[in-house]
């Protein structure tokens, strides 16, 4: 054990919000919290649906034919693809290099932007059908779980600009990522919970 | 407990295209209209597949305690799994 090591972790890294020990989760442990606390919200979402429908196969089946599976899966592809971009950028932050970091998330922040434009074409189609929330079971699982997810979507994104507006300004470096770590993980959330909810709800029949 | 290894940039690539594909095979499972049971339970493994690979390489789980490794893997176990009985008691 050298003087800068103390039970295998490192006693001096600048404080204590810069560094994590090995093993910990990536980012700010505050974040986590609340990342399980929507992930759960989500499940219940997602169970509630499956058992509704059980109920109602038929009055689902007929509807969930009424949604663009093609939009669906652009969007997955895209959220899949912004995801990747944000690793990228962490991986460019963890050797300090700023000005990377922040072009891989400024394209993550517009696939972002590409996955809003498209899920408001799809609600705009709804609502010149003149289907809503009150329509039937359906619906009102269709619109509240896409929107809410929808509303992470853009939550993602106003983090994701502030953490690209700091790392233009060179606000974070190879010993200090933490904030880019936190915002990471927030942005993947909302990545992992679109891959069930695609599938469960434009898919399985 | 945990893998210490930084991931490769070309790691993090082979996710991605993997994960792209797997999205084309639900979308095309989707396309050529096909259900029933068997079609369910594999759309629900490729998506366990997908939330796993983006848990453990994109989130960087796989560089954690085994315990947050196992409330991702878990969460899926639970809520895939509630997904799948629904649908199996449902009525074809």
């Amino acid at each position: 054990m050298d003087s800068s090591d103390i039970n295998g972790y490192p006693v001096k890294p600048l404080n204590m919000h810069q560094l994590n020990h090995k093993g910990d989760l990536p980012g700010d442990f505050a974040l986590w919290i609340f990342i399980f606390a929507e992930m759960l919200a989500f499940g219940v979402l997602f169970v509630a649906y499956a058992f509704t429908r059980a109920k109602n196969v038929e009055l689902f089946n007929v509807s969930q034919l009424t949604l663009s599976r093609t939009s669906g899966a652009i969007n997955t592809l895209v959220l899949i693809t912004s995801s990747y971009f944000v690793v990228r950028g962490v991986a460019a932050i963890k050797k300090g290099l700023n000005k990377q970091c922040a072009h891989w998330l400024t394209g993550a922040f517009l696939l972002g932007g590409i996955f809003v434009c498209i899920k408001m074409v799809e609600f705009n189609a709804k609502y010149t059908e003149d289907i809503t929330m009150s329509t039937n079971n359906f619906y009102m699982f269709y619109l509240s779980l896409t929107f809410f997810h929808f509303m992470h979507v853009l939550m993602g994104m106003i983090i994701l600009a502030s953490i690209i507006i700091k790392a233009n300004r060179g606000g974070y470096s190879a010993q200090d990522y933490i904030g880019v770590e936190t915002g990471a993980s927030f942005w993947h959330m909302v990545d992992f919970l679109w891959i069930i909810l695609f599938p469960l709800v434009y898919i399985i029949r | 407990m945990f893998n210490s290894k930084p991931q490769s940039n070309l790691f993090s690539t082979v996710i991605w295209l993997v994960l792209v594909a797997l999205t084309i095979m639900t979308f095309s499972l989707g396309e050529a209209g096909l259900s029933g049971k068997g079609v369910m339970l594999t759309l629900l493994a490729i998506t366990m597949i997908k939330s796993q690979l983006v848990a453990n390489y994109f989130m960087s789980l796989r560089n954690t305690k085994f315990l947050w490794r196992a409330i991702m893997f878990g969460y899926f176990l639970i809520v895939g799994g509630l997904i799948a009985l629904a649908y199996l008691q449902a009525p074809t």
